[in-house]
């Protein structure tokens, strides 16, 4: 009784609830609704008013477009994929391992440079381009994918985040383990790392989505239409292309597509991660 | 034997976070001292002479105007920030109520901040269109005969960007503060409604005051966030129509790499620091005052 009073009185107001802040959704996503659109209209079609989300004759040419032809987006994939692979798998190990020095090993001048990575995150990308460009421009490494691959073994958020995660492992866990005689190389590698291993898959999909998306350092870093990455290859596209519109959506959507897929796998680690940095960071 | 153990330790501490230094120092500690020194020169790309020019990038810095409005630019980019948190608040209280299809609906408010980038600028350049964009075919079907010209023109080009912003921080922030509305207690707040409170009242009176370290953290991280970035900009406008999206990050990058003037962009690098400090010490010393625990 009691039950069936409160479902009939609580129902309408939660589906309201629910309905508005599903329409509010919606138009949240609408960019990525009319890209979709868009790419499978044609020229005549792209800004007919009203807008008619599902196209009357859909037509893949420019996607074929996109994906086929000397200025292929494979190539653009190709080289996105191979940077932040390389780059999100050494920089959550690196992090890791000097996570677990700053968290878990006791010797002096630990503090004084950890404040000294905490100082480096607020010094602006823009302060380091000149003198990186410089830097690699004298090694031989500018506009090569090693001008990319090279920092981006590092991330000095990723050592934070684990270090924070670290401090949260129970030292009782480690201690048996010590008086076993076991060094903090085996306790590090058998220990520590499997107990992160849900920390360790937020960093990398948090650091894989930035190295995806990175197009300032791309933009500073590579002249070479062969060495572009996604985004630099989706602003060559475009600039190549300034009236196909049908063109330029099935790019960008070339581009976006990754990043819904690995949100889509990866959804509850980046929020978790996301969220635990914040809340307690 | 205490002496010899504290060696090992330290010997292990530094093998440990050592690969990791290694690249702080090559790739910000190094550079950052390089660009300061910068600050100091007149050097340009590939000009064989490079000359100490003392204080006199500074004093450029200080008569140039296109600093002043760059800097201009910068806080109006900057408007988009407090929006988006208080959007941001909003959607988190109401989805934190009991509604079907939470976790959809947090995933779909979520997803421009995880595609983020320069692909959905693009798709916002079109939108924007100012005589065929879908945004002014709707505002003219609905009787705005004279709709904005967006990207277009120069008043309205930086409330197009701030709009791209805004759309783009508010998941994050929402998700944020979903983290957060889990600490305040029920209790709280069905004793307020015992009490007679209005939602309106609860929202402003209690969950506001409560949540108030969260907006504080979104708000510095936000604007730290926001001053460094310079790409979505760079890629659907490159600072125009007539520099009035040229913010200053954007004039770093166009000093350096267009006209290749490294001493000064380097000095304009440094007043871009010098706005993040203060942001930073503001964080210090407003957590003690406007921040209920």
């Amino acid at each position: 009784m009691e039950l069936r009073k409160r479902l009939t009185s609580e129902a309408p107001k939660k589906l309201l609830v629910t309905l508005i802040m599903l329409l509010l959704a919606i138009v949240m996503i609408i960019p990525f609704l009319w890209m979709i659109s868009t790419s499978l209209k044609t020229p005549a079609q792209v800004f007919e008013y009203p807008i008619r989300w599902i196209p009357a004759n859909p037509t893949w040419e420019h996607h074929v477009k996109v994906w086929t032809g000397p200025k292929s987006f494979g190539t653009y994939y190709w080289n996105s994929l191979k940077i932040a692979v390389i780059g999100m798998a050494g920089a959550t190990f690196l992090s890791a391992f000097a996570a677990y020095g700053f968290a878990r090993i006791e010797f002096k001048g630990r503090n004084a440079l950890f404040m000294l990575y905490l100082s480096m995150m607020m010094i602006p990308p823009q302060v380091l381009f000149v003198p990186k460009f410089l830097m690699f421009e004298w090694a031989g490494i500018y506009n090569t994918h090693l001008a990319l691959i090279l920092p981006g073994l590092f991330t000095i958020f990723g050592v934070f985040m684990l270090r924070q995660f670290f401090l949260s492992i129970p030292n009782e866990i480690t201690e048996s383990a010590f008086i076993d005689g076991a060094g903090h190389f085996r306790i590090f590698f058998r220990l520590i790392l499997p107990l992160a291993k849900p920390a360790l898959a937020t960093l990398a999909i948090i650091d894989f989505s930035w190295q995806w998306n990175d197009y300032e350092n791309a933009l500073v870093f590579l002249i070479d239409e062969e060495l572009y990455t996604v985004p630099l290859g989706l602003q060559n596209f475009i600039l190549e292309n300034t009236v196909d519109y049908n063109g330029m959506m099935a790019a960008a959507s070339a581009g976006i597509m990754p990043m819904i897929a690995v949100f889509a796998i990866g959804q509850r680690y980046i929020i978790q991660g996301l969220t635990n940095s914040a809340v307690k960071g | 034997m205490t002496n010899n153990w504290m060696r090992r330790q330290r010997l292990l501490g530094y093998l440990f976070i050592g690969p990791s230094m290694l690249g702080v120092l090559l790739f910000f500690l190094i550079p950052a001292a390089y660009s300061f020194g910068l600050m100091f020169t007149n050097y340009k790309f590939m000009s064989p002479n490079v000359e100490f020019v003392g204080l006199d990038n500074i004093i450029r810095l200080l008569k140039d105007e296109m600093f002043y409005l760059s800097l201009k630019n910068t806080f109006y980019f900057l408007l988009a920030v407090p929006v988006s948190i208080v959007l941001g608040f909003l959607a988190a209280v109401v989805l934190n109520q009991k509604i079907y299809l939470k976790k959809l609906l947090r995933g779909l408010y979520f997803m421009p901040y995880i595609t983020s980038g320069v692909a959905v600028a693009f798709v916002w350049m079109l939108l924007f269109h100012p005589t065929q964009g879908p945004i002014n075919g709707l505002l003219r079907s609905i009787g705005i005969d004279d709709p904005p010209g967006w990207l277009s023109t120069t008043t309205s080009s930086m409330v197009a960007i701030d709009i791209i912003w805004i759309w783009f921080m508010l998941g994050y922030n929402m998700i944020i503060y979903l983290a957060a509305l889990q600490e305040v207690s029920p209790e709280l707040l069905e004793a307020a409604k015992m009490d007679g409170a209005r939602p309106g009242q609860i929202l402003r009176k209690i969950i506001w005051p409560l949540v108030s370290p969260t907006t504080f953290l979104l708000l510095i991280t936000g604007l730290i966030m926001t001053i460094k970035t310079f790409g979505i900009i760079q890629a659907v406008t490159q600072g125009g129509p007539g520099n009035s999206t040229t913010i200053l990050s954007l004039y770093v990058y166009q000093n350096a790499f267009r006209y290749y003037d490294m001493g000064y962009a380097s000095t304009i690098s440094w007043a871009l620091f010098i706005l993040i400090l203060l942001i930073t010490l503001a964080q210090w010393v407003g957590q003690k005052r406007w921040v209920h625990y």
